[in-house]
């Protein structure tokens, strides 16, 4: 009887011999095998890969790490992610980035300090989900970092550990000359109920770029500010309806029934969306000075926002 | 009934100078959930033997040299 | 590879797991992890690193319930709702309090769900009374993450093997399962305390539109083995009339997720760019409307995106092009289609059996137990309602955790050896012809009999005209099918079950006489819902060689549902239609 009904791997050390093979594409084939076993013994054999003079090699480990953990992979990934092959180091980027285990940490901070920005980066984005402590301190220091690309890490670092002591930092990168750092940064402070946190929300609901101000006008709402009342009524005037609709639902969440007048223009927007989410604010909020504007959307030709009315007028009512 | 020989063609196509069937390697065999590819005896490299193809797509996206390419099935592109 | 040899091996193990999707490899995992002196199995038809409905993962969960969004009592609420109320709280209760510790231990696995800046979930609301949509933007390696946990946890798996029977014993119990070997015709007879069957949806039941076979909603793997096996074993099921139907982008036959669209402000509208559907979850109402909309001079229907801002329409892009159905940028590129200028025409799907979406399925309790003992079933082929790709992972734990208990309670139930000899006959009955009609011929005239009769809306003489001419498909498959390789042959074991899920489809939907669940069973000459008479379930199994439907009633909720709540659903439909 030769049938072989399960999946069986060689030895690790029998496997790993392809790996002196004189040709890449054996050493590559190798590689994938090794990552197959799942076992820990493998970790050190693809690391050696990693040094392999065939780039398309390196790149297949650094793939081939991604389905480990740890200290020993994350060790070898710091490799990976300074080669002088982008592919290379932008694939163990990514392996750092499926790292689970919050001792993957030590090996990764001291790249944070890297000459190289993409390292910087690539490091940070790993650490973050890692949620160590210890990398509070490089995460706080890259903040001020001189690539934008780093920054937005470092601010990951830095909030999903949700310290108060750095919300000062935080704040301060809200006026970052890159938008894609303020924008992250707004989105950051959601994890804090400060008044100075508040300030800096409402002022970003000033930021030249829209999307900065609909994430900052989103944040608002969901942490409940009430100062942010009237700041948020003068953006049911945004040049973007996009921020009017963040806006809108904001005033909702914070049932600010003093908006219901200023909110009620939204309800005529040629935008169904907006539409809807004004019905929906104006049903949170439950103030009847709303009733005569929503009945006449009873009949609205869009069944998302008659459905919304509906919704609300049963809020009024009851 | 006796059988005949329709032709059909196929969506997936291998690059012949990429593939590293020859050396071993056997991903997009392996990760087929319909089971239609296949490594020629006569090249050694990978080809579709049958014409079952969802476009599901893990035959390229695990190809380890991008040799694979899905193509949209002709009925419905 | 491929020529066929003759061999039979046998095997035994504490709990067979059947299906290496997503519900089977959660199961072998929970199995294992409970009792790690036990032998677990996990067999497969493809390959376990990317087999099943997600082998490309999946774009974000859409029935997620995580506290501070929703709550388990609100969700079973809305499932009961969205199912006309045929539903057995228990089990969706269950998921839905369990649900939120699996996406953690998910997340543990390195499967990614998003999170805001600060490092908690991004849940996204659709829904109107609870918050349900968390993204995934990793979500293609989650295949990659379950094979690696099985490894781990050394569950045996075997690739490449279909099995096509269940063996019960001669105590009643399931006993294990046959199965042959798709490279090489070779039988593996698998003896286990427990079975749990992880088998998917019967998703090559009708044709899609496009004529092309493989060209399914379903992952085309999923051709209802699951469906035929526990039938066949005397296993009830549960709703097989209320069919899965999607809306789907036209020709491509993939989704063009809504839902992920949604919380960005994409919708779904008719030819003059309005929003037609009253209702937000995709029930059978919805796709009533959906199919009214088609049919309508207001036809066809798209998805429409091209209003939002050009940044947030080609973010849509990016995620709907890289997850679950990839080649769907490829499908637009070849057609000169972009988001963000243009609409996407949609259509709805074929017909198929999937508890993911609708409620058909193998008749379960909330321990993922069948009412055969020692049976089990998770996943779109069980009956809990409206599961997607969690309710898979979470009854998949749930079925995995029992079935390794009830195992370690009881010993194997011997099963009648003649089973065997007849089951590989019968299997390899089409490879002893020379020649005949091959598997792809039969399986189209079935499809396309299942496109031209059974299709919505419901009517009773196409109906019993499809029985008869199915019976005549089933003399010449009986008789006349011919397979020249193992590849064909398994596609001729498909073919068996693609026949049987046919026949099951007339048979339960004449049984039901009334209409519910909108398009899924819209019988034209019983128009309207007959709570009276029908506000129960319709199980449907073997007796004495035939199928046989019966009424069970629904189990009292747990949830108590208010008469206006109740019809909430059904109210937008009436008003939709007037």
């Amino acid at each position: 009887m030769t049938l072989q009904p399960f999946e069986n791997f060689s030895d690790v050390e029998d496997l790993a011999v392809g790996l002196t093979d004189d040709d890449p594409a054996v050493r590559r084939v190798t590689v994938m095998e090794l990552a197959d076993t799942a076992a820990p013994e493998a970790i050190a054999h693809i690391g050696n890969a990693l040094k392999d003079g065939s780039a398309e090699v390196r790149l297949q480990a650094a793939i081939a790490l991604g389905e480990f953990d740890g200290a020993e992979t994350a060790a070898a990934l710091t490799i990976g992610l300074q080669d002088s092959d982008l592919r290379v180091a932008q694939a163990a980027a990514d392996s750092l980035a499926e790292m689970k285990d919050p001792q993957a940490a030590v090996p990764i901070l001291p790249l944070t300090q890297h000459e190289s920005a993409l390292v910087r980066a690539g490091a940070l984005r790993g650490l973050k989900e890692l949620r160590n402590p210890d990398a509070l301190a490089s995460g706080l220091k890259a903040l001020s970092d001189p690539e934008p690309e780093v920054r937005v890490q470092a601010i990951g670092v830095v909030a999903y550990l949700k310290p108060d002591e750095a919300l000062p930092a935080l704040i301060g990168r809200c006026r970052d000359t890159s938008p894609e750092v303020r924008r992250t940064a707004v989105g950051a402070l959601a994890f804090s109920a400060s008044p100075h946190v508040a300030d800096a929300l409402i002022g970003a609901l000033r930021d030249e770029d829209w999307a900065v101000r609909e994430t900052a006008a989103e944040v608002l709402g969901r942490s409940g500010f009430r100062q942010a009342v009237d700041p948020l009524m003068v953006k049911l005037d945004d040049a973007f309806w996009q921020v009017r609709l963040k806006a809108v639902r904001s005033l909702g969440q914070l049932k600010a029934a003093k908006a219901v007048h200023a909110i009620a223009p939204a309800l005529n927007h040629q935008i169904g969306n907006l539409r809807k989410e004004a019905a929906a604010a104006l049903g949170e909020i439950a103030d009847g000075a709303a009733l005569v504007y929503l009945e006449k959307l009873v009949d609205d030709a869009d069944p998302d926002v008659r459905k919304n009315v509906r919704w609300a007028l049963s809020r009024i009512a009851g | 009934m006796p059988l005949a020989n329709t032709a059909t063609s196929v969506p997936v196509v291998v690059d012949e100078g990429k593939c590293i069937a020859d050396k071993g390697c056997t991903v997009c065999v392996d990760v087929c959930p319909l089971d239609v590819l296949r490594i020629s005896d006569l090249t050694g490299k990978a080809y579709m033997k049958y014409d079952e193809c969802w476009y599901c797509m893990p035959c390229e996206a695990d190809c380890p040299t991008g040799a694979v390419t899905v193509n949209i099935p002709y009925l419905l592109k | 590879m491929d020529d066929i040899r003759s061999g039979l091996s046998e095997v035994e193990c504490d709990v067979l797991v059947i299906g290496g999707g997503t519900a089977g490899p959660m199961a072998a995992y929970k199995a294992r992890k409970k009792n790690p002196e036990a032998t677990v199995i996990l067999l497969e038809k493809a390959n376990v690193k990317r087999s099943g409905a997600i082998s490309m993962g999946m774009d974000g969960l859409n029935n997620a319930v995580i506290p501070g969004h929703s709550t388990p009592e609100q969700y079973t609420k809305e499932i009961t709702i969205a199912n006309d109320g045929i539903c057995d709280q228990a089990a969706v209760y269950k998921y839905a309090q369990n649900c939120y510790s699996i996406i953690q231990e998910l997340d543990q696995f390195g499967i990614r769900f998003q999170k805001d800046e600060t490092g908690e979930y991004d849940v996204k609301k659709v829904h109107h009374m609870g918050t349900y949509v968390l993204p995934m933007p990793n979500g293609d390696t989650v295949k990659k993450a379950l094979y690696r946990q099985l490894r781990r946890m050394r569950v045996l798996i075997s690739n490449r093997f279909m099995a096509t029977r269940l063996l019960t014993g001669k105590r009643g119990r399931a006993a294990g399962a046959i199965a042959v070997n798709t490279r090489s015709g070779e039988f593996l007879v698998i003896r286990a305390k427990a079975v749990i069957m992880c088998m998917g949806a019967a998703g090559r039941l009708g044709l899609p539109t496009s004529g092309y076979l493989f060209g399914t909603y379903e992952n085309a793997a999923n051709s209802g083995e699951g469906y035929a096996m526990a039938y066949h074993a005397g296993a009830k099921l549960a709703n097989l009339e209320c069919f899965q139907i999607n809306p789907l982008i036209k020709d491509y036959n993939g989704p063009a997720c809504a839902y992920v669209a949604g919380p960005f402000g994409g919708y779904t509208a008719n030819s003059r760019n309005e929003r037609f559907i009253e209702c937000d979850y995709w029930s059978g109402q919805m796709m009533q409307e959906f199919y009214n909309e088609l049919m309508s001079g207001k036809g066809p229907v798209f998805l429409k995106l091209n209003h939002l801002h050009e940044d947030t329409a080609n973010h849509i892009e990016q995620i709907l092009h890289t997850v679950e159905r990839p080649t769907r940028g490829r499908f637009h590129d070849g057609r000169g289609t972009k988001y963000a200028r243009d609409m996407i025409e949609m259509h709805i799907s074929e017909i198929g059996f999937c508890s993911g979406h609708s409620a058909s399925g193998v008749y379960v309790d909330e321990f993922a137990r069948t009412t055969i003992p020692g049976l089990y079933a998770a996943g779109d082929m069980a009956s809990v309602p409206h599961n997607y790709m969690l309710g898979a992972f979470t009854n998949g734990a749930v079925a995995g955790e029992d079935a390794i208990d009830f195992a370690a309670e009881v010993d194997f139930d011997d099963y009648d050896g003649e089973a065997i000899a007849v089951e590989r006959e019968r299997v390899l009955a089409p490879t002893r012809r020379e020649d005949g009609i091959p598997p792809n011929q039969i399986e189209y005239k079935i499809r396309r009999l299942v496109n031209d009769y059974l299709q919505p809306p419901k009517v009773t003489k196409k109906y019993e005209i499809c029985q008869a001419r199915l019976a005549e498909v089933r003399e010449d498959m009986e008789n006349a099918m011919v397979a020249r390789d193992a590849h064909e042959l398994m596609r001729a074991a498909e073919v068996a079950s693609i026949l049987d899920c046919a026949d099951m489809a007339a048979f339960a939907s004449l049984f039901r006489q009334e209409s519910r669940w909108g398009l899924y069973h819209w019988r034209v000459d019983h128009p309207e819902r007959d709570d009276e008479a029908w506000n129960c379930h319709v199980l449907l199994s073997k007796m004495d060689g035939a199928m046989s439907c019966e009424k069970r009633a629904v189990q009292p909720y747990i949830i108590p549902i208010a008469d206006d709540e109740k019809d909430a659903y059904y109210n937008q439909r009436v008003r939709a239609q007037a």
